[in-house]
């Protein structure tokens, strides 16, 4: 009885303890509500942002993390995973950097052509764009309509030019990337390599 | 022809509430060109055989499955987490149907500008804006945030770009400012910005644990399986020092006499660059 009574407190302290921290964090949250409502307007390109920035910088230390778990669970004594997970985390990194590059640039040009195109349309897509607005004659709040689709149509026709640029440009953009990384991992790795020698004789 | 246009166009729905939600959809669009155009890829490739390509083809199709699919899922639910989700009663469903399989406190029964009834069920979004109002400080942030977009409209950004005109100055202060403080249709645009704020940080959350995280795992680990099917066919692999794939040696020589990476049509550059054509 005592035992169970034991578990059960720990149980109940340990869901408290984990709504206290998702409490905790809309605390924190609530404490910068004007950044919140900022981030409101963020479009594609900030999304691409904080994704491949994320990717650059955790996802070759995840790539590297499974190659050591493939091989510990596979028991694989030439750790050839291992070796090549290195390789996968240098081009995750160059992948991440050339293709925030082209795609931030894209994003921005096609957001930025989409709401130039949109403010000055009249007919139809005019009076489709004011639907949504509660005082269409307030410039201010058609302008902040028509920068929302901007940034909605801009996000979608992005991602079908990137169809095509992801072939012509980020390919042989990353791989050269890809190429210059490479080269300079194993400088540092072959200088490493020496001074431990050094350091041994 | 409008009426094409808006249905197409409502696939990305710019209404603020959905602003976490339309970058969710936009980038899991983008995850599913570019599976689709690594599968076409390997399907059409010359260089592989029949027989592999029976298993590198529902490979490909499987791994983008269960990589978008995570990420899709998962995102869709932080965001609901965070900022709250419409529920409109669908044909022949009311609202009390929907409110009855929901818990007491947690949605709103609300009527949007069309007259028609939704539920909205609340999400930490709603949490924050009751601490704001319960401590009284709402007041005070709405007038913040309207201070800062009149500000940022008079002098833009960091880099000077997007100064308003004095119209569009006139007219931001007209819907923001009643007699000076905060108008009802500023306390109304707070209140959604901070819902589809906290929808946009899922948004973000999502694609960092899911592009950052997830993919990495499930790419290395299917790439571990296909590594080992091609050993089975090319047991000359078995000594390679890496992953066939990154093996040099299947790297094509171009005119100018120069080992070029693979081509894209090819599975083994598909494994290892998939995240190239992530867009």
């Amino acid at each position: 009885m005592k035992v169970n009574s034991i578990k059960q407190q720990n149980l109940s302290s340990k869901n408290q303890n984990f709504k206290g921290l998702g409490s905790a964090i809309a605390g924190q949250l609530a404490k910068h509500p004007v950044a919140i409502a900022g981030l409101a307007t963020s479009s594609v390109v900030a999304q691409k942002i904080v994704m491949s920035g994320s990717e650059a910088t955790i996802g070759p230390v995840m790539d590297i993390l499974t190659g050591k778990t493939i091989t510990k669970i596979t028991n694989e004594k030439d750790g050839r995973t291992n070796q090549s997970s290195k390789t996968q985390a240098i081009r995750t990194c160059a992948q991440s950097i050339g293709g925030t590059i082209t795609g931030v640039i894209i994003r921005t040009l096609c957001i930025f052509g989409s709401t130039l195109a949109l403010s000055k349309a009249g007919g139809d897509i005019g009076k489709m764009i004011a639907l949504g607005v509660k005082n269409p004659e307030n410039q201010y709040q058609l302008a902040q309509q028509t920068a929302a689709w901007g940034k909605s149509l801009g996000g979608a026709i992005a991602i079908l030019v990137m169809m095509f640029t992801n072939f012509l440009i980020d390919a042989p953009f990353i791989n050269k990337i890809n190429k210059e990384m490479t080269h300079a991992v194993d400088k540092f790795s072959s200088k490493k390599q020496a001074q431990t020698q050094k350091e041994v004789k | 022809m409008a009426l094409n246009l808006t249905s197409l166009l409502s696939k990305v729905n710019p209404d603020p509430s959905k602003a976490g939600k339309t970058l969710l959809f936009l980038n899991a669009l983008g995850m599913i060109f570019a599976a689709l155009s690594n599968t076409f890829a390997c399907a059409t490739d010359k260089n592989t055989s029949k027989k592999d390509k029976k298993f590198l083809v529902p490979a490909g199709v499987v791994t983008g499955i269960a990589n978008i699919g995570i990420y899709y899922g998962m995102t869709t639910k932080i965001i609901n987490k965070l900022g709250g989700k419409k529920i409109y009663p669908k044909e022949n469903q009311t609202v009390n149907l929907i409110i009855s399989k929901l818990k007491d406190g947690t949605f709103e029964v609300l009527t949007d500008d069309k007259g028609q009834k939704y539920v909205e069920v609340k999400g930490t979004a709603h949490n924050i804006i009751e601490k704001l109002e319960k401590g009284g400080t709402f007041d005070k942030e709405v007038k913040k945030f309207v201070n800062k977009e009149i500000k940022k409209a008079q002098n833009g950004n960091i880099f000077g770009f997007g100064k308003k005109t004095q119209e569009y100055i006139v007219s931001m202060k007209e819907s923001l400012l009643d007699g000076g403080k905060p108008s009802q249709y500023a306390q109304n645009l707070f209140k959604d910005n901070i819902k589809s704020g906290m929808g946009v940080l899922g948004a973000f959350i999502g694609a960092v644990i899911g592009c950052a995280i997830i993919t990495p795992i499930i790419r290395d680990i299917s790439a571990y399986f296909v590594q080992k099917r091609m050993e089975k066919h090319n047991p000359d692999l078995q000594n390679k020092p890496y992953m066939p794939y990154f093996d040099p040696s299947h790297l094509k020589v171009n005119i100018h006499g120069k080992k070029q990476p693979l081509s894209m049509k090819n599975y083994m550059a598909f494994t290892s660059s998939g995240s190239n054509l992530k867009v």
